[in-house]
């Protein structure tokens, strides 16, 4: 079973992807969603669990989870 | 039309105040915010904002800030609407309908509402320069 990951705006062009899947077993947190999905140290990165902000890296991440990568908003 | 939307489509200020005032014949103030498109933006002529969003959060989001203000303020309805395109300078983006009995309340919500916006919807805009594409990063 698998994590949906979903990137966004300047990182899905700075990793070059807007979409992966990651093996469940292979991802424990948050943190580890953002290592390999390829994002860079330092880099301002909100995450979000199923559609909601999580601002833990150490936050579990389960099989079936959607987990959006993403730049800070500039909307409005 | 639903209280809260994120489209394409460009939107009526008119047709968002009808359908405010619609909703209660005890609105006594109306303040209204709209966001344009702006041809000049840090240093640089900007031919044209596209937009993105992660679209089931933004719905969300917005429809959570707006249940927010309703608790938050004194203030009997709120609309807020944005759109998700290629825009050129001029062009609307969002807007924001606030109504209350009274002013006050009524001008802290929309100032409030478009400031949570920003810090909490996710959308992002994308800017056409003579020096190429880039992506805006917000300022506070």
């Amino acid at each position: 079973m698998s994590v949906r990951v979903l990137l966004f705006g300047a990182v899905a062009e700075r990793t070059g992807r807007r979409e992966l899947s990651l093996d469940a077993d292979a991802v424990a947190d948050v943190a580890d969603v953002v290592a390999a999905a390829g994002c860079r140290d330092g880099e301002t990165l909100l995450v979000a669990v199923n559609h909601e902000l999580v601002r833990d890296p150490r936050a579990r991440v389960r099989d079936g989870d959607e987990v959006a990568l993403m730049p800070p908003f500039s909307g409005g | 039309m639903d209280a809260v939307r994120v489209q394409e489509a460009d939107f009526s200020i008119e047709a968002e105040v009808t359908a405010l005032r619609r909703a209660s014949s005890r609105i006594g103030g109306i303040a209204t915010f709209l966001g344009c498109a702006r041809d000049f933006s840090e240093g640089r002529e900007v031919a044209a904002i596209t937009f993105e969003q992660y679209a089931p959060m933004a719905a969300k989001a917005l429809g959570a800030l707006r249940e927010e203000a309703l608790v938050r303020f004194d203030i009997i309805e709120a609309r807020i609407v944005h759109r998700v395109a290629r825009v050129t300078p001029g062009e609307q983006i969002v807007l924001i309908v606030v109504g209350a009995e009274h002013r006050a309340p009524a001008f802290e919500a929309c100032r409030w509402l478009i400031d949570e916006l920003k810090r909490r919807v996710p959308i992002w805009k994308r800017e056409e320069t003579p020096a190429g594409e880039r992506w805006v990063t917000p300022h506070p």
